[in-house]
C-alpha cells in the first residue's frame, strides 16, 4: 500500500534572516510514509554536508529494506530495528567523513525520524531537533532534546520557564558523526486520523513559542502546505536567528498493512 | 571569561573570574569571594557553571541574596546584573551572556556529568516533562510598530462581535479555518485556508496569495461580514 493517500506531508527549509547558509536538511517520501530533518553543525558549510548526508543515507536504507518487502512484525519490533541501523549507519558514514577529510572535521547533526507504518508512527531522534502531535487542537512535544538545556531542567538546575533566558540553546547532548556509535531514542505511537506531526529544528522552536505553534497547527489544520509556510514565516517575523525547517504530516486516513496471501505473495511493501 | 566586579558604596574592591564550576561567596575564608561582613553568612551564595549558563543560588544565607534588587534563590546569570550581598554588591561581566544575544552555532558537548554539579535544594527529580520553552524572551512576539488590528462583524453569524487581533494568527470562518489573520511586523495580512470559496475584501476575491489589510477594509469569509479597523 502506498501511504500518498493516507497522509499529507509538506516540507519547508529557509536559512532564516541571519546565516548565510541553510544547514538543515528535509527529505520525505510520501510512498513510504517516512520524513528525516536533520540539522547540521560543524566548519565551513560542513555541517551542510553532514545534514545531507544523514537524510540521504537514512532516507535510502529505509527505501532498500521497504522495497525488498518487508512484512509484519512478527513479534520482533520491525520499524525500530530499521531505524535503529539506518541511524547507526548514517553514523558510522558521517563519523569516517569527518575524520578522513580536514574540510569536514568535527562535523555532525542531529535528526528526528518518523516512519509512519501499519497505523503507528515509530520515533527516532538525536539531538535537538523536535517531534511534536497536534491532537484534538492540543500539541505535545513527544521528543524529548538531548540538550545541556534539557539536562538542567531535569536536575532542576533550572525550571522550563527559565529555560528561555539561558545560554545553552545552542548545545547538544548527542550528534550523528560525532562519536563512533550513537544512542538513539526510538519510541511507537498509534497514529489516529486527524493526527498532524509536525518536525522542526531549533530554528522555529526556539523562535516561535509552543503556544503560538499550536495556534498556526489548530488555525490552518485544513492545509498542510500553507501551514509550514505559514510557521517558517512566523520564524523570520520573530528574527529568524537560525535555519528554519519544518515538515507536517497529516494522517488522513487509516493505513493498516495488507495481511493474508496476496501481501505475502506480492511483498506487503510499505 | 565571565567575571565578577566586586564593590561597596561605589569603590571598586576587585575583580574575580569565573573560572570554576563552583564558584561560593561568603564570609568563610574558604570561599572563592570571600567578604568580611556580617550581614553575609558564611556560605551566602554559589555560582554554577553549566556549559554556558552561570546560575545564582542562594545557600539559605540569613540576609538574601539579591539580583538588580529582587530577591533570588536560583537563577541565570545575564549581562550586566548586579548582584547584592550584604552592603556589597557584585557585578556580572559576561559578555556571552546576553539575553539578546544571536544564536552561537550548534555545537556538540558531551553529555555533562551530573555527579560534579551538587545543587543543594534542586528536586532530584526536576520537572521530567518534554516540553521545555526555549524561544527567546525577546523573540516571543512579533515587535509590531503598527496600531493594534480589530475586526468587527458587520454581517452574518459574526454580527456585533469584535475580536481583537493581537496573537500572531486569529482563524475567521469555520472551525479548521477558511481564513487566517496574521499579525506580521509590516502589518495585517488575510490568507485562504481551506473551501472552495475564497475570501472577498472590497468585493474582490483574493484567490490563493495573502493579502495585506488596509484600514476599514471590509472582509467576507463564508456567509460572515467583517470590517478590519486600526485602533
Amino acid at each position: 500500500m502506498k501511504l500518498r493517500h493516507a497522509l499529507t506531508i509538506s516540507c519547508a527549509t529557509d536559512a532564516g534572516l541571519v546565516r548565510n547558509f541553510n544547514e538543515d536538511s528535509v527529505v520525505a517520501d510520501n510512498d513510504f510514509g517516512v520524513v528525516i530533518l536533520a540539522d547540521g553543525m560543524g566548519g565551513y558549510k560542513a555541517g551542510d554536508v553532514a545534514s545531507g548526508m544523514a537524510t540521504m543515507i537514512i532516507g535510502n536504507e529505509l527505501k532498500e529494506k521497504f522495497g525488498k518487502g518487508v512484512g509484519r512484525s512478527n513479534g520482533v519490533d520491525l520499524e525500530t530495528e530499521l531505524l535503529r541501523d539506518a541511524v547507526t549507519r548514517a553514523n558510522t558514514a558521517i563519523h569516517h567523513a569527518a575524520h578522513n577529510k580536514s574540510q569536514f572535521q568535527g562535523m555532525g547533526t542531529t535528526v528526528v525520524i518518523t516512519l509512519f507504518r501499519d497505523n503507528v508512527v515509530t520515533i527516532a531522534h538525536a539531538g535537538d531537533s523536535r517531534l511534536y502531535r497536534l491532537r484534538n487542537d492540543k500539541l505535545e512535544q513527544l521528543t524529548m532534546d538531548h540538550s545541556l538545556l534539557q539536562e538542567q531542567v531535569q536536575l532542576g538546575l533550572i525550571t522550563a520557564e527559565d529555560a528561555r533566558v539561558s545560554h545553552n540553546r545552542n548545545l547538544v547532548t548527542r550528534a550523528l558523526g560525532v562519536n563512533q556509535t550513537i544512542a538513539v531514542d526510538i519510541r511507537q505511537e498509534r497514529a489516529l486520523p486527524g493526527d498532524i506531526y509536525l518536525l522542526c529544528s531549533d530554528g522555529l522552536n526556539d523562535m516561535v513559542d509552543d503556544a503560538d505553534i499550536e495556534l498556526a497547527m489548530v488555525s490552518i489544520k485544513e492545509n498542510i502546505p500553507l501551514l509550514v509556510q505559514q510557521l517558517v514565516t512566523m520564524a523570520n517575523d520573530n528574527g529568524g536567528h537560525d535555519n528554519i525547517s519544518v515538515a507536517a504530516i497529516k494522517v488522513e486516513k487509516p493505513f493498516p498493512l495488507r495481511t493474508g496471501f496476496f501481501a505475502r505473495w506480492f511483498g506487503a511493501a510499505a | 571569561m565571565a567575571k565578577l566586579v566586586l564593590s561597596m558604596n561605589g569603590s571598586v574592591l576587585g575583580n574575580y573570574f569565573l573560572e570554576k564550576e563552583r564558584f561560593t561567596i561568603g564570609r568563610k575564608p574558604a570561599c572563592d569571594i570571600q567578604i568580611n561582613d556580617q550581614g553575609v553568612s558564611k556560605e551566602h551564595a554559589v555560582i554554577l557553571t553549566v556549559g554556558n549558563d552561570q546560575i545564582l543560588e542562594d545557600l539559605g544565607s540569613t540576609n538574601g541574596t539579591q539580583i538588580n534588587g529582587q530577591g533570588a534563590k536560583r537563577q541565570i546569570l545575564q549581562n550586566g546584573d548586579v548582584i547584592e550581598v550584604g552592603r556589597y554588591r557584585l557585578k556580572y561581566v559576561n559578555q556571552k551572556a546576553m539575553p539578546d544575544m544571536d544564536f552561537d552555532k550548534t555545537l556538540m558537548i558531551p553529555a555533562f556529568d551530573r555527579t560534579k554539579l551538587s545543587v543543594e535544594g534542586a528536586e532530584k527529580t526536576g520537572e521530567d516533562t518534554a516540553s521545555i520553552s526555549t524561544a527567546v524572551a525577546n523573540a516571543r512576539n512579533v515587535k509590531t510598530v503598527f496600531p493594534l488590528g480589530v475586526v468587527r462583524g458587520i454581517g452574518g453569524a459574526v454580527m456585533g462581535r469584535e475580536i481583537e487581533l493581537v496573537r500572531a494568527i486569529t482563524p475567521l470562518g469555520k472551525p479548521g479555518g477558511s481564513a487566517i489573520i496574521s499579525r506580521r511586523p509590516g502589518g495585517y495580512y488575510i490568507t485562504h485556508v481551506a473551501g472552495k470559496k475564497y475570501p472577498v475584501v472590497n468585493g474582490k476575491s483574493i484567490g490563493e496569495a495573502p493579502l495585506a489589510l488596509d484600514n476599514l477594509d471590509q472582509i467576507e469569509v463564508g456567509a460572515d461580514k467583517l470590517q478590519f479597523y486600526l485602533r
